[in-house]
């Protein structure tokens, strides 16, 4: 596990008297096509074979042990090897593992001639803003085969008492589709946008270290087709939480659910750990802390909780696997271990996962709000703070998961208090939206509204939010439908509505193609009724009493599970509006979108499209933050031309140029 | 073929030195403090097992924690715990020689530092072969299997760092007396002074990790 950061060192050959001339790469140019390389196919057919390697391997190991086979009859050895084994196969197949063997012995880094056309997004790319790309595609997919899932359980959801599944098949859909959206929602800002836009909006020519950027898409890619395998295992019935004991009681899908979260994990900490470092490393000269975009902000305190809350989550799933192979005990009361074990350990990466999820919208729609306001971000050092803050508070409100279960009464209301303490730097962030707002003249442009949207739907997440923090309202809505509309409306409402904004911002520079505006807002209207026409009666149906994660409900709870219904099969035909726009507008009807259509100051859009290869000819000086819009005559953001050289040259004369970020 | 990859990159892109400073300076810190966040990772995993043995044992379940006090086999715990700390304190002095110059020094050491740390593998997986308990029979057994799992990870990853380091400054230093002090193998050997450091910092890690377990399952 060598640290490299994987720079290019300079050749040393001078040029002119500039400087010094990357020469091209060292490999030999090749006219071999493009597919016979390794790609996805290989990392395919590397996963199979591993997988077979693996199950064979579990068999030889544990099928003359007792009590090897679980509920399902599966040997759970051969199961959990073979998932193991498989992506194992699919990161070898793919070519990531080509440099960690190489160095070995002692080989430097070859970095491959950058590729250009479709291919290169079926490869195992250094680049970010190629990795970014990748991330969104797997991104939506995730999206849309877990939204799939939320129609097959409001369907279920008709009628009381007739059904579509049985009560087996109808939990298996459940943990599928929270678990599947949990995984996905936990990289989907980081991921695409993150990756793609961080280094932009920092001056920077690449990350820190891209090989383990490279490594983390691989590992959700692969956390994907591991959660799959859940179904025809069997699923598993413990919903996106995988509490014990039926965890350890369960079929072979939870041996999916366990191995799964724990690739997903480990992508999400070298996600994590790369965007951490970048940012504190890798911002140009002039980008002092104070001039960090706060989109970049929210992205390091999400990587803070990335790299230190999701760790405990592999361990606790390590254990889990033990639990379900070795025979260990760790979540078996009546062994020596502790169901409520698995609890704590979960829910102390679990909370600090709702910041994962929640920090990234908010940092979008804080860079988008001065844009659309012309106006400077209201309190934006506010803003930063609230965003440190609140990933320092998560980490101290686990407990309140556990008001139910698992926790002596006497610790309840410190856990209250640190659960409530947390909605005040969250208050923070959403008073420097409302700030920035107050008396602008805003331009209603399709970001913007998925922005305002972000804003209306998180305030009712978030005081209901507050409402379950106190342990009298949390014992009584406890494991029912109010819960679930609370996350529904900050996860899905928040983070969501502030990815497709950001989606709808950013894709003029991602792709140098504009979404169509007209069908954006359609997109977005659509979304935003039937979102809260799908998920406010919820509220409704929980405090009646309706559970979470039961197939049947009392008569008189039909309507409002119908209107529930009804809004969730229109807020998914919302999605192919979205998907439509995308194919028209990137496919059928190309258009080339201006070089900044909105007019922003970002740093990000001061640079060609499509962004060259390292994104910026100099490494600029930056002067400025991003956010002086309204000013007659503002001074310019960064230096883009003259570069280095000319800046460390003016440096005595102008020390405010502050060139040393550190 | 040059051991060093005299910059791969862009045909064309010119570079500053001003720039190649600055993002070699970048990358050198990259290295820092990724190793600090490393070492952040990996302690909140095993503050996990922590937290498992500390919550298991004050629960003491159905009187299962510990029943009739068995341990691990107490020697061969001890001679892992003494290994991992001998190769923690051994790259250590390694780095110190380094610094000093005596690369020949930080290379003997860091081999002797890997063939333990195999050692160390091997003895931890040897172990768990002699145990005197069912995984399942207690809360200390199973903390003691996913102690054994987690170690032999550390270990090997651990050890996996300072061999493709080894392996790299050997390459470094015959290119170096092959080519000189090209401005690119300049580069290369203060990334790889910045690794070492890092390295080192790291297996000193493992060596505290190894030794606050060993209390917790040895002694207490």
């Amino acid at each position: 596990m060598t640290i490299d950061s994987g720079r290019r060192p300079a050749a040393g050959e001078p040029v002119g008297d500039v400087g010094v001339t990357r020469p091209g790469p060292t490999r030999r140019p090749t006219s071999r096509p493009a597919w016979l390389g390794q790609h996805l196919g290989t990392a395919v057919v590397g996963a199979v074979a591993g997988y077979a390697v693996g199950h064979w391997l579990g068999n030889q190991i544990a099928s003359a042990y007792p009590n090897t086979a679980g509920a399902s009859g599966l040997n759970d050895t051969a199961v959990v090897l073979g998932l193991a084994f498989g992506v194992v196969g699919w990161l070898a197949g793919i070519g990531a593992l080509n440099y960690p063997l190489a160095k070995l012995v002692g080989r430097e880094p070859v970095t491959p001639e950058p590729q250009q056309g479709w291919m290169r997004y079926f490869k195992y790319s250094t680049d970010h803003k190629v990795v970014g790309m990748q991330y969104l595609v797997t991104v939506l997919v995730f999206f849309f085969t877990a939204g799939l899932l939320a129609m097959a359980i409001r369907t279920e959801l008709l009628t009381p008492a007739n059904h579509f599944f049985g009560p087996d098949i109808y939990i298996a859909v459940v943990g599928e589709h929270g678990t599947m959206m949990m995984m996905m929602a936990s990289s989907a800002v980081v991921g695409p946008l993150g990756n793609y836009l961080v280094p932009l909006m920092i001056g920077s020519r690449r990350t820190a270290f891209p090989r383990v950027e490279a490594a983390s898409y691989w590992f959700f890619a692969a956390g994907y087709l591991v959660i799959l395998t859940a179904l025809p295992l069997g699923g598993f019935p413990t919903g996106w939480t995988g509490y014990a004991p039926l965890q350890t009681q369960s079929a072979g899908g939870m041996d999916s659910y366990l191995v799964g979260f724990g690739v997903i994990g480990i992508g999400m900490i070298l996600a994590g750990f790369n965007l951490a470092v970048t940012i504190i490393h890798f911002r140009a000269p002039g980008m002092t802390w104070n001039r960090v975009p706060v989109f970049v902000w929210s992205m390091l305190a999400t990587a803070a909780l990335l790299t230190l809350a999701t760790p405990t989550l592999v361990a606790a799933g390590l254990f889990g696997v033990l639990d379900r192979t070795a025979q260990t005990a760790f979540y078996v009361t009546e062994h020596g271990g502790s169901q409520f074990l698995w609890q704590n350990l979960f829910w102390f990466f679990g909370h600090p996962e709702v910041y994962i999820m929640a920090l990234p919208g908010f940092g979008i729609v804080a860079e988008m709000l001065p844009v659309f306001t012309r106006k400077p971000l209201f309190g934006y050092r506010v803003a930063a703070a609230g965003m440190l803050g609140v990933a320092l508070l998560s980490f101290f409100v686990w407990q309140h998961h556990l008001f139910q279960s698992g926790i002596n009464p006497d610790m309840r209301p410190l856990f209250m208090l640190t659960t409530e303490l947390i909605s005040i730097p969250t208050g923070f962030i959403f008073l420097v939206g409302l700030g920035t707002l107050y008396k602008a003249r805003i331009r209603m442009e399709v970001p913007m509204l998925f922005a305002l949207g972000m804003y209306f739907n998180f305030l009712i997440g978030g005081v209901t939010g507050v409402f379950l923090s106190d342990v009298p309202v949390n014992v009584t809505v406890h494991g029912s439908f109010f819960v679930m509309a609370h996350f529904h409306y900050t996860i899905m409402g928040g983070l969501i509505f502030a990815l497709f904004g950001g989606i709808y911002y950013w894709t003029p520079k991602m792709t140098g193609r504009m979404l169509d505006q007209k069908w954006g807002k359609i997109h977005f209207w659509t979304m935003f009724v039937f979102f809260n026409l799908t998920f406010f009666p919820l509220f409704i149906v929980g405090l009646l009493g309706q559970p979470r994660r039961v197939f049947e409900y009392a008569a008189n709870l039909q309507v409002w599970n119908d209107i529930s219904s009804t809004g969730a099969f229109l807020l998914g035909a919302s999605f192919l509006i979205f998907v439509g726009n995308v194919v028209w507008t990137m496919v059928i009807n190309p258009r080339t979108a201006p070089a900044n259509p909105w007019a922003s100051n970002g740093l990000e859009w001061q640079t060609p499209t499509p962004v060259p290869y390292f994104n910026f000819e100099r490494i600029p000086v930056v002067l400025n933050d991003p956010y002086h819009y309204g000013d007659p005559e503002p001074a310019p953001v960064a230096d883009l031309g003259a570069g280095l050289a000319m800046a460390v040259a003016g440096a005595t004369a102008d020390p405010s140029t502050g060139l040393d970020p550190r | 073929m040059s051991a060093i990859n005299p910059a791969p990159g862009i045909p064309g892109l010119i570079e500053s030195p001003e720039e190649a400073e600055y993002e070699l300076r970048a990358a050198e810190g990259s290295v820092w403090t990724g190793t600090r966040l490393a070492i952040g990772i990996v302690a909140f995993a095993f503050a996990g097992l922590a937290f498992a043995y500390f919550y298991l044992r004050s629960a003491n379940n159905d009187q299962s924690w510990r029943p009739h006090g068995v341990t691990a086999p107490t020697d061969i715990g001890t001679s892992i715990v003494a290994l991992t700390i001998a190769a923690g304190a051994l790259a250590l002095l390694g780095n110190v020689r380094l610094r000093r110059g005596l690369r020949a020094d930080w290379q003997v050491a860091g081999w002797t530092v890997v063939a333990t740390g195999l050692l160390v593998v091997a003895l931890q997986i040897w172990e768990l072969t002699r145990l005197r308990f069912f995984p399942g029979s207690s809360g200390y057994a199973s903390c003691f299997i996913g102690w054994a799992a987690m170690n032999i990870a550390l270990v090997l990853g651990a050890t996996y760092w300072i061999e493709t380091l080894l392996a790299r400054g050997l390459r470094l230093r015959r290119a170096l007396v092959e080519e000189g002090a090209t401005p690119a193998a300049l580069s290369a050997e203060r990334l790889f002074r910045a690794n070492a450091e890092g390295c080192t910092l790291f297996w000193g890690f493992t060596a505290a990790v190894a030794a606050f377990f060993w209390l917790l399952f040895y002694i207490f």
